[in-house]
C-alpha cells in the first residue's frame, strides 16, 4: 500500500474520500458508536433547535456524537439545493451549456478503457473528454493501490461505483448521503445487468477492452432514464421494498388462487400488476425454497415492463436477468396486458426459453377464470380508490407518512414491503414532492447511518416536523405541521400505528401463495428440483 | 389451451427502422411513436378463417440471439429498412439473413423500406392536404433505391438456394411503406398473407392433424420434401 495515495487529496471545498482512508480509526469509533445505538432507548425523545433551520448535524442526535465529515458534508448546502425538479430530459441538449452543468444529478457510465456508455443527460458521444477525466481519476488512484470513493465538494458530491468492467459515476447537487449516490448507481448496475447478465459484459471486455457497449445497450437509454426518474421519487428503492396495491384481502386472494392454477413446467413466477405496482405475485414452490423474489429484481422489472411499448393485443416474450437472483442467468419473461386500457399486466417468468406457446397458454386459463369470476372489474374498482389520502388516518397534523413492516414471519419468505399515503395538501406540487422525499431520505441516511445508526430522529425543519423511528417492527417515517409537539407527535404517531394495524391485511400482501409445477409430491417434486440446478435443462445459462 | 396459429410471419430489421409502427399501424389503424421493442412480441390476427400469429421482434443487437427462436418454421419473413438509412439494408444481409436459416422451407420473403414519408419520393402518393400541411418541410434524401431493395432479394433467393423461378417476383415483393401515413402497409400485409393462404391450405392437406402443429411443422416439411 502506497500510504500517500491515502491522504485525502483536498484542495479548498474539495476533499476525495479514499476506500481506506483512515482505516483504523474509523474502526474503533466505530466501535463506540455501535455501543451507543445499542443503549439508545426509544422514546428518548431529543429537541432540534427550532431556530436553525440547517440540517446540521449536531442538533438532532441521540447522544452528543464525535464529527461524521461524510454526513455533515452530505447536508451541506441543503436548503438551496431542494428545490429544482429535475428536468425533462434532452438527450441532444448542448454539454458545454451552463443548464447543462447545473443539473441536479448527472449519472455517467463508462468502460475500464474510458469509453462512454450512458449518460443521463446529453449525448454521450460529446462527453467523451469529459470521461476520460472520469477515468483518468479512477485509474490513477488504482495505480496507488486504491480505490476512489467519492470528491466531495461545497455544493456537488462525485461518486464513483466500480463494477466488473463499468465504472458507475454519479454527480449530484442532491442532498444525498454518498451511500444512497452508491446504491443508486448499483441500480443502474443492475439494470444493465438485468439486460446483458453479468457474465456476458465480463465476457465481452474479457476479448475486446475497448468494446463500445452502447451497441448492445442502444434503444435501452429510456430504460435507465425512467430508472433514474424513478431513483428520484420512489421511497422503494431507498427502503428495499415493495408498494402494493391496496386491496380488499379477499380479492387479493382470489387473483392469486387463480395464478396458482394456472401452470407449466418450468414457470418459476406468476405476477400481477396494475398502474407499475404489485397486486400480487406466485412463486414455485421448490425452485424459491431458500432464496426469495428480491425487491431491486421486481423494481427493475417494473421499470423494464413501464418503459417498453407493446400496444393492448400483444404478449412480450424477452430474456430477462433478474441480477439479485442469479446475475448470470437469464429469465424468460411473458409479459402481456390483461385490459383494453393497459392498466393490469401479468408477468410470467420462466426458465425455458422455448416455452413461449405454454405461458401464453397459461395467460389464457388467468383470463378466462378472472372474467369466469369478474375479477377485472373487482380489480377496477379497487384501483379507483386504492391510493389512498393521509386524511384517511383521521389525524388532522398529521402531513404523510411511509411505513414498512419488518414484523413479517420469515417462513413466509414474503418481499418487503412499504405504504404510504399520495401525497397530497402541502405536498401537491412536484417541488414539495421532492422536498419532502429529501428530508426522508435525509432521515433515511442518519437512522442507516453504518458509522452511528440511530433509532429514532425526531427533526424540525423548517416547513415541518418530521419524526423517523426504526424498531424490530416496522420503519417508519413521518410528516407532521410544524406546530405538533413531542408528545403530539407521539399521539398521532399511536393513532397511526393502530389505523395501519386495521389495513394491514388491505395494505399488504400478508401470506404469499405458492405453487407447484411438478404435479406429483414428493418424489416428483424432487426430481423437479434437481432437473432445476442442472444449467444444461433449465435454460437460465442458454443466454451465456 | 390457445388456439393454434396457421402460419406465422416475423419482422426482422435494424433498431429504429420501424417495425412496431408497421405492425401498429396495420393492426390499430394509427401511428404514434413507440418505444424500443424489448424481446419480441407477439399478435394473432384473424385472416378469414385463419389464424396469423406476428412476431414484431426487437432490432436491437442485445436480442439478436433470440432472433433464431422467433424465425423457427415461420412462413413468412418481412424484412424490414429505413429508406432514408442505407446501413439498415445492409444489416439486413449482414445481421439477420442467417437467422432466417430456421424459417420453414417454403418460407416467403418481403424486404420493406419504411419512412417513405420522410423522403421527397412520395409526393405523388399524398394526398395535397397532406403536402400542404407540411409545407416546405425539409425532406430526407433518399438513400435507398427499390432496386437496391430488389437486389438484396435476389441475393437472399440465392441465399435461400431457391430458384428464381419458384420464388414470386422480385417487383412484387419488395415493397416501400410509411407507417407514418398508411402508406402502402395494408397492401404489404394482405398481399403477404393472400400469398401464403395457399401454402396453409396445402400444409393442412399434407398434415396428419387438421390443425397445424407448429411443433410438427418440421416433420411435414420434411415428408414433402422427400417426395420432390
Amino acid at each position: 500500500m502506497d500510504d500517500d495515495s491515502q491522504q485525502p487529496q483536498s484542495m479548498q471545498a474539495i476533499g476525495v474520500e479514499l476506500s481506506e482512508d483512515n482505516g483504523n480509526e474509523m474502526s474503533s469509533e466505530q466501535k463506540n458508536i455501535e455501543a451507543s445505538a445499542a443503549e439508545t432507548k426509544a422514546d428518548d425523545l431529543v429537541d432540534a433547535n427550532p431556530n436553525q433551520k440547517d440540517l446540521t448535524d449536531s442538533d438532532n442526535t441521540l447522544e452528543d456524537s464525535g464529527d461524521f465529515p461524510g454526513i455533515s458534508s452530505v447536508m451541506g448546502g441543503v436548503p438551496s439545493d431542494v428545490s429544482s425538479p429535475t428536468a425533462p430530459l434532452q438527450r441532444e441538449e448542448d454539454v458545454t451549456a451552463e443548464s447543462w452543468r447545473t443539473k441536479r444529478k448527472h449519472v455517467f457510465v463508462l468502460s475500464e478503457a474510458g469509453k462512454p456508455i450512458y449518460s443521463r443527460y446529453g449525448n454521450e458521444e460529446a462527453l467523451s473528454s469529459t470521461m476520460g477525466v472520469m477515468m483518468a481519476l479512477v485509474s490513477f488512484v488504482q495505480s496507488g493501490n486504491n480505490s476512489i470513493r467519492s470528491i466531495h465538494s461545497d455544493k456537488q458530491k462525485v461518486v464513483f461505483l466500480q463494477q466488473g468492467p463499468l465504472v458507475l459515476v454519479s454527480v449530484s447537487r442532491a442532498p444525498q448521503s454518498e451511500e444512497q449516490l452508491g446504491k443508486e448507481l448499483q441500480y443502474v448496475y443492475y439494470q444493465i445487468i438485468s439486460m446483458l447478465t453479468q457474465a456476458s459484459v465480463a465476457r465481452i471486455f474479457e476479448r475486446k477492452k475497448n468494446y463500445d457497449l452502447r451497441r448492445l445497450l442502444a434503444g435501452s437509454e429510456k430504460i435507465l432514464d425512467s430508472l433514474l426518474d424513478l431513483l428520484d421519487t420512489d421511497p422503494g428503492f431507498l427502503l428495499g421494498a415493495v408498494r402494493c396495491v391496496a386491496l380488499p384481502c379477499q380479492l387479493r386472494d382470489s387473483l392469486s388462487s387463480i395464478l396458482t392454477k394456472a401452470i407449466t413446467p418450468n414457470l418459476v413466477f406468476s405476477i400481477l400488476v396494475a398502474e407499475h405496482q404489485l397486486v400480487t405475485v406466485v412463486q414455485e414452490r421448490a425452485v424459491i425454497e431458500d432464496c426469495r423474489l428480491d425487491p431491486a429484481d421486481l423494481h427493475l422489472l417494473l421499470n423494464l415492463i413501464g418503459a417498453s411499448s407493446a400496444f393492448q393485443a400483444g404478449e412480450i416474450w424477452t430474456p430477462i436477468c433478474l441480477p439479485r437472483f442469479n446475475p448470470d442467468g437469464y429469465f424468460y419473461a411473458y409479459i402481456s396486458y390483461l385490459d383494453s386500457s393497459c392498466t393490469v399486466c401479468l408477468v410470467l417468468l420462466s426458465t425455458d426459453k422455448e416455452s413461449f406457446y405454454a405461458v401464453s397458454g397459461c395467460k389464457k386459463k388467468i383470463q378466462e377464470a378472472m372474467e369466469a369470476q369478474n375479477s377485472l372489474q373487482a380489480l377496477a374498482g379497487a384501483l379507483r380508490c386504492c391510493s389512498y389520502s393521509v386524511s384517511l388516518v383521521g389525524v388532522p397534523e398529521l402531513l404523510h407518512f411511509v411505513y414498512k413492516p419488518l414484523d413479517i414471519p420469515d417462513i413466509y419468505r414474503q418481499l418487503p414491503q412499504f405504504t404510504s399515503p399520495e401525497p397530497d395538501g402541502p405536498y401537491s406540487s412536484e417541488e414539495e414532492r421532492q422536498r419532502l422525499f429529501d428530508l426522508y431520505r435525509y432521515l433515511h441516511c442518519r437512522i442507516h447511518s453504518s458509522a452511528r445508526p440511530l433509532r429514532l430522529i425526531y427533526h424540525v425543519a423548517e416547513k415541518e416536523t418530521l419524526l423517523a423511528w426504526v424498531t424490530s417492527k416496522f420503519e417508519l417515517y413521518t410528516a407532521f405541521s410544524s406546530l405538533v409537539t413531542k408528545v403530539g407527535a407521539i399521539n398521532v404517531i399511536t393513532k397511526l400505528l393502530r389505523w395501519i394495524k386495521r389495513e394491514e391485511d388491505r395494505l399488504f400482501i400478508r401470506y404469499p401463495p405458492k405453487y407447484s409445477t411438478t404435479p406429483v409430491p414428493g418424489k416428483g417434486v424432487k426430481s423437479g428440483r434437481t432437473d432445476r440446478t442442472d444449467p444444461s435443462q433449465n435454460g437460465f445459462f442458454t443466454g451465456l | 389451451m390457445m388456439k393454434k396459429p396457421d402460419l406465422k410471419v416475423v419482422l426482422l430489421g435494424d433498431m429504429n427502422v420501424g417495425k412496431t409502427s408497421l405492425l401498429h399501424r396495420y393492426m390499430e389503424r394509427r401511428f404514434q411513436d413507440t418505444v424500443s421493442t424489448v424481446g419480441g412480441a407477439f399478435y394473432l390476427k384473424q385472416w378469414g378463417p385463419y389464424n396469423i400469429s406476428i412476431w414484431d421482434t426487437a432490432g436491437r443487437e442485445q436480442f439478436h440471439g433470440l432472433g433464431s427462436m422467433y424465425c423457427r418454421s415461420a412462413s413468412v419473413i418481412i424484412l424490414t429498412y429505413d429508406v432514408c438509412n442505407m446501413q439498415s439494408l445492409v444489416e439486413l444481409e449482414d445481421r439477420f439473413l442467417d437467422l432466417t436459416d430456421t424459417a420453414s422451407d417454403d418460407c416467403i420473403f418481403a424486404v420493406v423500406g419504411n419512412k417513405i414519408d420522410l423522403t421527397d419520393d412520395l409526393e405523388a402518393a399524398e394526398s395535397d392536404g397532406e403536402r400542404l400541411r407540411r409545407g416546405s418541410a425539409t425532406k430526407l434524401r433518399k438513400q435507398v433505391h427499390t432496386e437496391d431493395a430488389i437486389a438484396l432479394y435476389k441475393r437472399i433467393m440465392k441465399y435461400r438456394m431457391v430458384d428464381e423461378i419458384h420464388a414470386p417476383a422480385a417487383d412484387k415483393m419488395c415493397f416501400e411503406t410509411s407507417a407514418k401515413n398508411g402508406y402502402n402497409v395494408d397492401l404489404l400485409f394482405e398481399s403477404v398473407f393472400n400469398m401464403v393462404i395457399p401454402l396453409i391450405v396445402k400444409k393442412k392437406a399434407n398434415g396428419p392433424d387438421d390443425t397445424v402443429n407448429l411443433a410438427q411443422n418440421h416433420h411435414v416439411k420434411k415428408a414433402k420434401s422427400g417426395c420432390c
